[in-house]
């Protein structure tokens, strides 16, 4: 601090302070602020720069990692690679081929070298003229340019140089030596230079073919160990991994990007996934740093794990996020590029959920190849009856059609009449128009208009058709509750409306909890629910058809349960009880405590036929018609879909079926009752509450509401509810709502915290998923686990609270629903454009359409339609052992390529093929196969025409058709009249639409069953099986060679030889021969089999159906033909064609005549097993199967005395098969029979008594 | 110059050093593949002979009833019967108490230093197992194979057969072999107790073949003895594999170049498997009351 100066200006000094004030800017120092700032300054760049490079670029860390992970893992795979690579080097088959190469190879040497030289000597020769010959035919051309483009007068001069530049000769050093390289000088003109040119050039060219000829053969050998190199090395060669290393070292660390559909979608996801189109099979563990565990790094480096998808799905084409979700821009963090936030509208689907990106372009398909989770999605919405209360697009295609072709039909006979009246209109015109052309095209268009007309009647007749099939072809989730008086035992219906879990775990009917006061959601709200209980079994109680059924005599248990576990009711039914210990199908219901519910009766006839309705329902007048109506129009009480399908008052399309899938497995009755008495056998007699309220006429219309209420009609048949619209909500889109529109209702906070609604404690997060459950996923899940736990807490009238009821789900169940649910996102909420949507028009249209068919009859119970697909039935135990495999029902990979489409149309309408004569070479190629055939009814068998000439219908046969008096009065509308139907009259069981057999492999014991299919389904199976195996549509047959005697003779050597067993299995039509056989008649072969098929079979049926009984290597290969693979009897010697095509050829054109000399020479088919049952086998020989015989000479008046006569036979109780001894009282021969079928003919290898 | 030196074999040492360390952690890697593969494919760390292996011998006795030979008729083949004029069923053939055509194997269990023997790749032998047919017959009914090793069937009748074995996870096939035709050479590629094979043309026709993974097996005479021979010392669970009776288990434990003698005893109640058991969750019974309501 300076001393301030005394000056004379006192005042201006005093004025000054004495010690100025400390100035902070001069006096204090800015060091550490200016210290502050610059190390906020550089640390701000160091983070920007950081950012920049790392921060906003995450993948470059991923990026190296992966090059480093992938290195080790190319290195480490190098080792065992090139080992593999060593060992088929060293392996005989590649040194001979190796050396064969080499050999060749020396052999073509000398020629080759010889040829060379003269090629080089050439060359050189070539080399002088070329030059000296262009330059001249250069100078030339540009002469005789000057000639065409100059005057005439000039012409004449420039020719003459044209000429001069001909003849002038130019010098050339033209090698003579092809050694010494020596030149000659030589002088030529134009021509000898063109000349010389030419002649050295065809030359070359010639020399050039031969040396490609000589050194052909060693070229080819060469290849051929270069690909046997190839097909035996497995994975890549030491080669290939090092050409990945090398690309390693050069990898380019930048964004990997994929821009589709104009920008739409922009993925990077490869940025990070860097493994996903790598060559090799890349999985986590290839990833895994030593010694620590698998990292998410390891599991994000993986190569995709369907390489097939990948094909079909171009990454290039389709991005990332368009199937999986997620966000394909964001690169800076995990967490945004997978889109795990609530406002980005695709996140990644979970691993298990992955399918569901499949869905919204895949939506119209019912199976997709490759998405199995969504696929069983599909399934169980429509199995487990979700699709009785929600309406799916595509999934009620039968109703759709119908209300579709209804509103058709309506708008075009609106056209009708108004183009009738335009026509009228203008003939009136035409007569009164002043102008003749006028007047004749007025005229014109009032023809025209007419032959519209007659289109569109065509049309709209096409359409009503269409309505017919399809009112057949409509099924309900559930069984018709109009039967339930006849069905059920009524004490029954009140403990299963409370608890259907409890007594059939696992049953499709979900546990209406409102009904249950047990039930924890409805404890707060539903003090009525026993009320409504009884209300609603009231209703259905006294809304049910009333009468007599056949009485049925008890049949035998032990038969029965052998008919239910060989006829294949296991591929939809199971038995067992609890869900761990039901084996069988979950198509349709557990039948173990079938006995506790159901008449007796009522299950016979259901066995016998369940398509057999008990009155016909007419959807124009509402009500279920009675006998009465029938008779008030004189017609037969006789309702089917065989022509007997109008309605006698108003002629409206019936509903003449129960509208069930469970087609009819064409059993006399007798078995039906077997089949039945074991049934009844397994349940334990449980004894239900007294339920006498149910006939209380008072709670009737009080269950009427609630039947209304909670949507029962929507899956089952209650009469005054038929059209009933559905209660649930539509799910076609239902993965796309956004997700403040899903009703969390008071669990919001839970979600977002990730609590556990169920035990109020937080989720566990592992596996980097999130404990969170605010999105869709959640909600589906949660709701699936406890449809109305979104109540919870509320205070709501109990009519608001959700309806949906609780499903049987397991959670492997309920992770596909959930898939599906995310995957239905609708045509707006799909992540792509709508142009990606599968939507095929040709033949992957009618493989589409199938699997609606296929799925919707359960035909993969039994059958293996898609390659790699099992059946229900193959995984059940009793098909397990070899014996059980050989039992299977065929496989249908090929089936469109093995089968005439004809006879398989005929064939799917009746499986017994039973209409017309047995014999199929004299069965006429009827187009429309057999509607008209199994119209009539042919229970009386397969035995020749006499049945089935004789009319069954009206009056003569009446006794045979379904009978109900007519005395109750329709009810019509809901509950309008307090009693149901009277049909108190007893009925007969109706003639079976088939023959009591199969109608090919005759020696399965599981049963082709008639489905009743119409002919829409019929067109759309067959169309499917055909597109599936890429066949042409129309089938037009090609014609066979015939054979000629001589080649008849030696075909007839070959399968009767000792060498070609055929006759051994296959069917032959004698019975003697046929009791042991296990493969089809080829007398079938000639209408059934394509020829192309059948030869490929022969080679190698391995490869057709893997597993089959039938043998491969039956053939050898012989230069360009196929010779029998075995001792051939020496006529063949002359013989020169293809041996599989012979025998192709003569199966094809099989007649009766000839198969009969066949059958003649062969020993008797050997397909059974030990002989126990040598007396039994002699006392039933004469049938294959037990029915046909029988059956025969049965009449319809006939038929029936036969029945009762058996129902009457009175049985002893059939023992345990194993120890004790069958022993049976009955006379018929069918108990013969029966003892053969199931009793000593067959034994199982290991003992077990099925 | 000393300097130099020392730094070149600093160098060297430094060199070696990190060779060997890039060794060992390339091996180590190998290891953690291995472990994750030896329980599934025949894959398995080689196993070399020490010379201190044992046997296992004894005998598979039977008790109980043993239910009699059926016959079997082969009318339907005449070139049946010229080979095999008594043809009678042999699933199972008892002796004296003694029990043949069991399946006698070391299922798990460790060597005496605690190594899985399961986790072992045994060599396998280049000598091929026969399956004869003979008067319609397969001889031998049952066989032992390891994984890998060549299956040669041959056929000494004067008919055709097809030889048909149905696996569970091995390649099925089913192969025609008419009479003096060259042997089929197949060999099953992973272990599996056991692939039935069956003639579709002679249904009586059948064979079992234990696929294993390791020699460690043996199956028993007519006079139900049997020997496993090349035991590591250690203790294992060996199995007895019967057509009809199933697969039980025993420990059993052998020392070093011991023989240990270990006889095994199968029930006439054993019966069936497991699986097909399962049908009889609910045996028919006669019908309880039809009139019931």
């Amino acid at each position: 601090m300076a001393e301030t100066p005394k000056t004379d200006t006192d005042a201006l000094a005093r004025r000054e302070p004495e010690t100025p004030a400390r100035d902070p800017i001069i006096s204090r120092s800015t060091s550490n602020i200016l210290l502050v700032c610059a190390l906020l300054l550089m640390a701000s760049l160091a983070w920007a720069l950081y950012d920049e490079a790392y921060g906003q670029r995450p993948w470059k860390g991923m990026q190296q990692e992966f090059v480093s992970r992938y290195n080790r893992y190319l290195k480490r795979l190098k080792r065992t690679g090139t080992q593999s690579e060593k060992d088929v080097k060293e392996s005989e088959a590649y040194k001979e081929l190796d050396l064969a190469a080499r050999d060749a190879e020396q052999a073509a040497a000398p020629r080759k070298k010889e040829i060379d030289n003269e090629i080089k000597f050439i060359d050189s020769q070539l080399a002088a003229v070329t030059d000296p010959f262009q330059n001249k035919r250069g100078r030339i051309t540009v002469i005789n340019y000057n000639v065409e483009t100059s005057d005439e007068s000039d012409k004449k001069e420039l020719r003459e140089d044209v000429e001069e530049e001909k003849r002038e000769r130019v010098e050339v050093k033209m090698p003579v030596d092809p050694n010494s390289g020596k030149t000659e000088d030589q002088k030529l003109n134009y021509t000898e230079l063109e000349q010389k040119y030419l002649t050295l050039k065809d030359r070359k060219a010639v020399l050039l073919t031969e040396r490609a000829e000589v050194s052909k053969e060693a070229d080819e050998l060469k290849k051929t160990r270069d690909t046997y190199l190839k097909d035996n090395v497995i994975g890549l060669s030491a080669e290939q991994i090092d050409r990945l290393i090398e690309r390693n070292d050069k990898f380019d660390y930048s964004l990997r990007q994929i821009n589709v559909n104009g920008d739409q979608i922009v993925d990077r996801c490869e940025t990070c996934h860097l493994g996903i189109r790598e060559p090799l099979e890349l999985k986590p563990i290839n990833f895994k740093r030593t010694g620590k565990k698998l990292d998410a790094n390891a599991r994000a480096f993986v190569s995709h794990p369907s390489k097939e998808l990948l094909q079909i799905h171009n990454p290039e084409r389709f991005g990332c996020s368009s199937c999986h979700g997620g966000n394909g821009r964001a690169t800076t963090s995990i967490v945004k590029g997978h889109g795990r936030h609530r406002f980005w509208l695709h996140p990644l689907h979970e691993r298990e959920n992955m399918e569901a990106g499949c869905q919204q372009c895949h939506s119209q398909d019912r199976v997709l190849q490759g998405a199995n989770v969504l696929t069983k999605g599909k399934d169980l919405f429509q199995e487990r009856g979700c699709v009785g209360c929600h309406r799916y697009e595509g999934f009620d295609r039968e109703t759709d059609g119908l209300a579709n072709s209804r509103q058709t039909v309506k708008q075009l006979e609106e056209q009708l009449a108004a183009n009738d009246r335009e026509a009228r209109q203008l003939d009136v015109e035409a007569g009164t128009v002043a102008d003749e052309t006028e007047a004749q095209a007025k005229l014109a268009r009032a023809v025209a208009l007419r032959v519209t007309n007659s289109q569109l009647e065509a049309r709209i007749e096409q359409l009503n058709v269409q309505a017919r099939y399809l009112m057949q072809d409509q099924k309900k989730v559930g069984p018709n509750l109009k039967d339930v008086r006849l069905k059920l035992r009524k004490e029954w219906i009140p403990a299963w409306l409370k608890d259907p879990q409890g007594f059939r775990p696992g049953t499709k009917m979900p546990t209406f909890w409102y009904l249950n006061p047990d039930h924890e959601l409805s404890k707060n709200i539903k003090q009525n629910a026993d009320t409504e209980r009884a209300a609603i079994a009231a209703y259905l109680w006294q809304s049910s058809f009333e009468g007599q059924l056949p009485k049925q005599e008890p049949g035998d248990a032990t038969h029965g349960k052998e008919l239910f576990e060989t006829k294949g009711c296991m591929a939809c039914h199971s038995i067992g009880e609890g869900v761990e210990n039901q084996v069988g199908g979950t198509f349709a219901a557990n039948l173990t405590r079938v006995g506790e519910k159901a008449d007796f009766n009522y299950i016979v006839r259901w066995i016998y036929n369940p398509r057999e309705r008990w009155a016909p329902y007419c959807p124009k007048e509402k009500r279920d018609l009675t006998r009465a109506d029938y008779e008030k129009n004189g017609k037969p009480y006789r309702f089917d879909t065989e022509g007997h399908s109008k309605c006698p008052n108003d002629g409206a399309e019936l509903q003449v079926q129960n509208m069930t899938v469970m087609p009819n497995f064409r059993l006399s009755e007798q078995e039906s009752r077997d089949i039945a008495t074991y049934l009844f056998s397994l349940g334990k007699g449980a004894q239900w509450p007294d339920a006498s309220f149910m006939d209380d006429p008072k709670l009737k219309d009080q269950g009427a509401f609630y039947i209304k209420q909670y949507g029962c009609a929507n899956c089952h048949e209650i009469r005054g509810f038929e059209d009933e619209q559905r209660i649930g909500k539509e799910l076609t889109a239902e993965g796309s709502t956004p997700i403040e529109r899903l009703d969390f209702a008071l669990l919001t906070h839970d979600a977002e915290k990730g609590i556990n609604p169920f035990t109020d404690k937080e989720y566990e997060a592992k596996d980097g998923k999130e404990a969170k459950w605010y999105n869709h996923k959640g909600f589906f899940e949660h709701k699936l686990e406890e449809p109305g736990i979104y109540d919870k807490g509320k205070e709501k009238e109990p009519r608001d609270h959700l309806r949906m009821p609780d499903p049987y789900l397991t959670p492997e169940w309920k992770n596909a629903l959930t898939t599906f649910l995310l995957g239905s996102v609708g045509v707006e909420g799909a992540n792509v454009p709508a142009s990606f949507f599968y939507q095929p028009s040709d033949r992957r249209k009618d493989i589409q359409d199938g699997w609606w068919v296929i799925k919707k009859y359960n035909c993969m119970g039994c059958h293996s339609v898609q390659v790699g697909q099992k059946s229900v039935l193959q995984e059940l135990p009793q098909y397990l052992t070899p014996e059980g495999k050989d039992q299977l029902p065929p496989a249908l990979m090929t089936e469109g390529a093995r089968v005439d489409p004809n006879w398989l149309l005929r064939f799917l309408t009746d499986p017994s093929l039973s209409n017309g004569s047995d014999d199929p070479t004299v069965r006429a190629h009827s187009g429309m196969a057999g509607r008209n055939n199994s119209g009539q009814p042919s229970g009386s068998g397969s035995s020749g025409g006499a049945t089935s000439s004789q009319p069954q219908q009206g009056g003569a046969a009446a006794s045979n058709q379904p009978q109900g008096d007519g005395g109750g009065e329709a009810a019509s509308g809901a509950g309008a009249s307090g009693a149901g139907q009277q049909n108190n009259e007893a009925r007969e069981m109706p003639p079976q639409p088939g023959a009591n057999k199969n109608g090919v492999r005759l020696y399965l014991k599981a049963r082709m069953p008639t489905f009743n299919f119409s002919p829409n389904e019929l067109r759309t199976l067959v169309r499917f099986f055909l597109a599936v195996s890429s066949q042409q549509e129309p089938f037009i047959k090609e014609p066979i060679n015939p054979l000629t005697d001589q080649e008849r003779n030696l075909a007839r050597q070959l399968f009767t030889s000792q060498q070609a067993p055929c006759l051994k299995c296959h069917l032959t039509g004698n019975p003697d021969h046929d009791k042991n056989a296990s493969a089809p008649n080829f007398l079938q072969a000639g209408e059934r089999l394509k020829p192309g098929w059948t030869f490929r079979w022969l080679l190698d049926p391995q490869k057709v159906i893997p597993g089959t009984a039938m043998p491969s290597e039956l053939f050898k290969r012989d230069g360009e033909r196929w010779v029998f693979n075995g001792e051939l009897p020496e006529s063949f010697n002359e013989y020169k064609g293809d041996h599989a095509d012979l025998l192709v050829r003569y199966m094809l054109q099989l007649t009766p005549a000839e198969q009969s000399r066949l059958a003649a020479g062969s020993p008797s088919a050997t397909g059974g097993t030990t002989t126990t049952g040598a007396t039994t086998n002699a006392a039933a020989q004469s049938s294959t199967h037990h029915s046909r015989p029988a059956r025969a000479k049965a009449t319809a008046t006939g038929r029936q005395k036969k029945y009762r006569q058996r129902a009457g036979l009175v049985r002893s109780p059939a023992g345990k098969r194993r120890g004790v001894a069958v022993v049976r009282a009955r006379g018929s021969r069918e108990s013969v029979v029966f003892a053969r079928q199931y009793g000593v003919g067959y034994s199982p290898p290991s003992g077990h008594s099925w | 110059m000393p300097f130099k030196q020392v730094r070149r074999i600093l160098v060297l040492m430094l060199a070696v050093a990190m060779l060997s360390f890039m060794l060992a952690c390339g091996d180590s890697d190998d290891e953690d593949e291995v472990a994750e593969d030896a329980s599934t494919g025949t894959a398995g760390t080689p196993y070399k002979p020490s010379g201190n292996e044992g046997s296992i011998t004894g005998a598979v006795n039977f008790t109980g009833e043993a239910p009699a030979p059926k016959p079997i008729s082969m009318d339907a083949d005449a070139a049946c019967a010229q080979n095999n004029p008594n043809p009678q069923t042999e699933d199972v053939v008892v002796k004296d108490g003694k029990l043949a055509n069991v399946l006698v194997y070391i299922k798990d269990g460790k060597t005496a230093d605690g190594k899985s023997i399961t986790g072992f790749a045994f060599d396998i032998p280049a000598t091929e197992v026969t399956l004869d047919q003979k008067g319609c017959h397969y001889v031998p009914h049952v066989l032992g194979i390891m994984a890998g090793q060549k299956l040669k069937v041959t056929n000494s009748d004067p008919t055709a057969h097809n030889v048909h074995p149905s696996p569970k996870s091995n390649k099925e096939w089913n192969q025609s072999q008419p009479a003096g035709a060259q042997p089929i050479i197949q060999t099953f590629t992973r272990a599996e107790v056991v692939v039935p094979v069956k003639c579709n043309q002679h249904p009586w026709m059948k064979a079992n073949i234990g696929v294993l993974k390791h020699p460690l097996y043996s199956v028993s005479g007519e006079n139900g003895a049997f020997e496993i021979k090349g035991v590591p010392p250690g203790t294992y669970t060996v199995a007895t594999w019967h057509e009809r009776y199933g697969e039980k288990t025993q420990s059993v434990t052998v020392g070093a170049k011991e023989t240990k003698t270990q006889d095994f005893t199968v029930d006439a109640s054993a019966g069936k498997t497991a699986s097909l058991r399962l049908l009889e969750v609910m045996p028919a019974i006669e019908f309880p009351s039809a009139s019931k309501h």
